[in-house]
């Protein structure tokens, strides 16, 4: 190689950066790039992690990708400026998507780098990972290791902060894997030293921002945290992607704090054994995704029935039935806000980053105990596993609300206590088991005040009324949407989720065109809140965005209108995201003046 | 004094087995003297599904199959309270089979009441997996109790027959005990006829074989227990008693839940715990 061909140009400002690892599952491409992100962070970047993995524990294409900027990062991106790839597949898959003049890292182990498909300039650095790995380090495993300081060369990151970095990140693991590691970095130093980064030369140069702290988390771990904080003291769930981590977070955090985490037989047991601890006074939640929710659907009804207070998160994948366990979705929106027999008050909050989860999981949780009603959390797989940082809100100054608990040991007080009484903002006082004179009868079958069985049809109205008066009482506490971009604009673009990011991303591609549109993302699915209804009818025409098939999204909020023939629905179903250009591509496909 | 609900009388056809339940149980919650603010009864759907209504103290209708999930999060969530499940043979052995075979194997703190007929009687007189060969073309009948002996985590297994009166008060009353002392899982399996759909009350004497006549039988022998309760069923009797009785790791215990330690009383006020939530906040920073 010669180093003055390969350095001919000045090292580029990182103002942002995409990169993928990629490989077969098991290679540890999740590990690459979490390396790659804590020394970026250092430097003050904002970073976003995701990954694309095959529903198996080794093999199958698998992807990890990190973006990192100046400024928060609000999606996974599409371009790449670097990919390391650990095989042939890899470039198949990924190198069309590496920008120009960018760069590719290739274990060149077994087989050349393919060079079909790539675009002009793109720079090829051949390492044979494999070969140093096995020859030089006696073990496959530390190519990540290995590819981390070829990369952290490239993109000109300081040595000692690139070690310093790696040293934390294996801090907890056994000394003599640590020493390993560190080695098949000093090999990687070689390595990319031969390739001429070495000497301060470099293919990036990184800015140096303020680098505060910042909280590193995916949906899925915020919004167990946001539960915790709220109180949350009893979790049951059952295993499935992708809504584990949040049982695997909890089961890390709630027992220390006297709370219970509990693997239960089936998603039947989970919702079940979270309705009879939030009988006793638990702040409770489960979570699951599309299928396990379904089995859920009898429980949540009896909450809504009996009147308990439960949190359910719904992470969904792409269905119908199992359909693609690791893809995102959003195709359960009519069965969190429909489903389940009969008519009964429910909440469904859709946030869409982690700083919103954390938010979700606190008023979820208090929602739920305020209005004695099952309160779902809607994320989609790329809410729920993708990683950002943001900045939790202070811990001293969060607050709960208790509603009408009747707090103590002593009982209810009062000449009686009716468990259903009824009230004009539809929420009963209630005392929880062990409270002495404050016994109950608590059902799913309607009764009257006292809790006995009562099917006559004035108490049927009575009571099918005071439940439904509760979202009413609780309608302030729901989160509105964010709205951003030309507020005056006709055109206006809905989204929830994971669309959120991408409806960010492409503000910035209409922007370079001189360019907008008027941006609408809401935070509460169900109930549809005026502010939507109001924001759709001020536009001459509306899209909105989802990721399923039949448009739920669409016609939730077309259901609740005089008319939506201004309104048009650009659905995507094939388990992948939309990049900022097929979005404004859709667009404008449809019609869209922009 | 406040007045809170006031129990109703059972809905139960006269001379239903579950009278029988009823009596047994308000005695044996006397006789261990639980309090009545304290016991949180947790039924079924079915015949059986009301018999909180009837009683004095905390009450909840679960779903159809689902008392035991129900009533383990309750028990995990206050370990002060005395929970009671109780439903039919359909409820716990049909639809909710799952969840008992798991309940054996977890071994929670609670009492589990089973009224078993045989029969559903609320959805008029469909054969329950209890119900007789005769009844089923020869299909034999699920027995619970051997079903609870075969899992190694199981601790207190008995049962009764309502004809029996002051036996089946007396397993009860053992059961609350086992389970008030945080030793696990107290199945009672009550023989109480259905008199309009199956109305088995003449066979009964002749069928059960009473194991604690035998001064020699051990309950706390697992091996001994399911030899002779399968020997009884091959000689077409099922084994009434306390039937198995010994000690085993808990669920409670494995989540270090007690008295002094119940998830739904534990101060939740972020303010009393900012710095717990600042260090958990810091695990997560880059």
């Amino acid at each position: 190689m010669d180093d003055g061909m390969m350095m001919a140009s000045q090292p580029q400002i990182m103002d942002s950066l995409c990169v993928a690892v990629a490989g077969q599952g098991g290679d540890g491409s999740l590990t690459l790039v979490t390396l790659i992100a804590r020394a970026l962070a250092d430097y003050g970047y904002h970073i976003y992690e995701s990954r694309n993995v095959a529903s198996r524990i080794k093999g199958g294409h698998a992807a990890a990708f990190l973006r990192a900027g100046v400024d928060p990062v609000p999606a996974q991106g599409h371009d790449l400026d670097l990919l390391i790839a650990f095989d042939v597949e890899a470039i198949e898959i990924l190198g069309p998507r590496v920008v120009e003049n960018g760069v590719i890292i290739f274990d060149s182990s077994s087989e050349p780098c393919p060079m079909g498909g790539l675009k002009a300039g793109v720079e090829i650095v051949d390492v044979p990972f494999g070969r140093y790995a096995v020859r030089e380090l006696r073990r496959d495993l530390y190519k990540n290791s290995l590819g981390y300081a070829v990369t952290c060369a490239i993109l000109g990151l300081k040595g000692d902060l690139v070690r310093a970095k790696m040293r934390e990140v294996y801090s907890r693991l056994p000394a003599n894997v640590i020493a390993a590691n560190l080695a098949a970095m000093e090999t990687g130093f070689q390595v990319a030293g031969n390739f001429g980064y070495r000497g301060g030369r470099s293919r990036w140069q990184p800015r140096t921002l303020n680098p505060t702290p910042k909280h590193h988390m995916t949906g899925n771990e915020a919004l167990a945290f946001g539960f915790l904080a709220a109180g949350g003291r009893f979790f049951a769930g059952y295993p499935i992607t992708p809504a584990t981590d949040i049982m695997e977070w909890l089961e890390k955090y709630l027992p220390d704090l006297g709370g219970v985490v509990i693997q239960a037989e089936d998603e039947l047991a989970s919702i079940n054994m979270a309705l009879g601890a939030a009988m006793t006074g638990a702040r409770t939640m489960t979570a699951s995704s599309g299928p396990g929710i379904a089995l859920m659907t009898e429980g949540i009804s009896q909450a809504g029935s009996a009147e308990l207070p439960v949190v359910i998160v719904n992470c969904q994948r792409a269905g119908p039935s199992t359909g693609m366990p690791t893809k995102p979705e959003q195709s359960d929106i009519g069965l969190m806000t429909q489903g389940a027999n009969g008519d009964f008050p429910r909440v469904v909050l859709c946030p869409a980053t982690p700083g919103e989860c954390f938010e979700a999981g606190r008023l979820a949780t208090d929602i739920a105990e305020i209005a004695q009603i099952p309160v779902f959390v809607a994320l989609d797989q790329v809410v729920a596993q993708d990683k950002a940082t943001f900045t939790l809100p202070h811990m001293g100054s969060l607050t709960i609300n208790r509603g009408k608990r009747l707090a103590g040991t002593k009982g209810p007080g009062g000449p009686d206590y009716r468990r259903y009484q009824l009230t004009d903002d539809g929420i009963s006082p209630w005392t929880i088991p062990g409270t002495p004179e404050g016994m109950s009868l608590v059902t799913g079958n309607e009764r009257n005040e006292w809790g006995h069985v009562d099917t006559g049809p004035d108490n049927r109205r009575r009571m099918m009324d005071k439940r439904a008066r509760k979202l009413e009482t609780i309608s302030a506490m729901l989160p509105t949407a964010v709205n951003w971009g030309d507020a005056s604009s006709e055109i206006g673009i809905i989204g929830v989720g994971m669309e959120r990011g991408v409806m960010r991303d492409l503000t910035s591609l209409l922007a370079k065109q001189n360019k907008s549109a008027a941006f609408h993302s809401p935070r509460t699915l169900w109930p549809v809140l005026p502010e939507t209804l109001e924001f759709i009818a001020g536009k001459s025409r509306v899209f909105v965005i989802e990721h399923n098939q039949e448009g739920q999204l669409f016609r939730l909020l077309g259901g609740a209108l005089a008319s939506r023939s201004h309104m048009t629905n650009i659905t995507r179903y094939d388990g992948r995201a939309f990049s900022p250009e097929d979005l404004f591509r859709r667009l404008h496909e449809e019609g869209a003046d922009l | 004094m406040t007045l809170t609900f006031k129990p109703k009388a059972p809905i139960w056809c006269a001379g239903c087995g579950h009278f029988g339940v009823h009596t047994a149980l308000t005695h044996a919650l006397k006789a261990a003297h639980v309090p009545a603010h304290e016991a949180l009864i947790i039924a079924g759907i079915g015949c059986s599904g009301s018999i909180q209504n009837n009683l004095n103290a905390y009450g909840y209708h679960a779903l159809h199959g689902r008392v035991l999930p129900t009533a383990t999060g309750a028990a995990l969530a206050n370990p002060n309270l005395l929970v009671i499940g109780a439903g039919g043979d359909g409820d716990g052995y049909a639809i909710g089979g799952g969840h008992l075979l798991h309940s054996f194997k977890r071994n929670p703190s609670l009492v589990y009441i089973v009224m078993n007929n045989g029969v559903y009687g609320l959805t008029k007189g469909q054969n329950s997996p209890t119900a007789g060969a005769a009844l089923t073309n020869g299909e034999a009948p699920l027995d619970a109790v051997q079903l609870g002996l075969s899992v190694s985590g199981s601790t207190f297994i008995a049962r009764g027959f309502v004809g029996w009166w002051d036996q089946l008060a007396a397993l009860i009353r053992e059961g609350i005990q086992h389970a008030r002392a945080h030793c696990g899982f107290a199945f009672i399996e009550a023989i109480s006829p259905c008199v309009t759909y199956n109305d088995s009350y003449p066979e009964w004497d002749g069928k059960l074989a009473d194991i604690s006549q035998d001064k020699a039988y051990d309950p706390a022998d697992r091996v001994q227990a399911m030899s002779r309760v399968m020997r009884l069923s091959e000689q077409g009797k099922l084994a009434v008693g306390k039937i198995l009785h010994t000690t085993g790791s808990t669920l409670d215990q494995r989540h270090n839940v007690n008295a002094q330690r119940a998830p739904a009383l534990q101060g939740v006020l972020p303010a009393n715990n900012v710095s717990t939530y600042e260090a958990i906040a810091r695990d997560h920073l880059v």
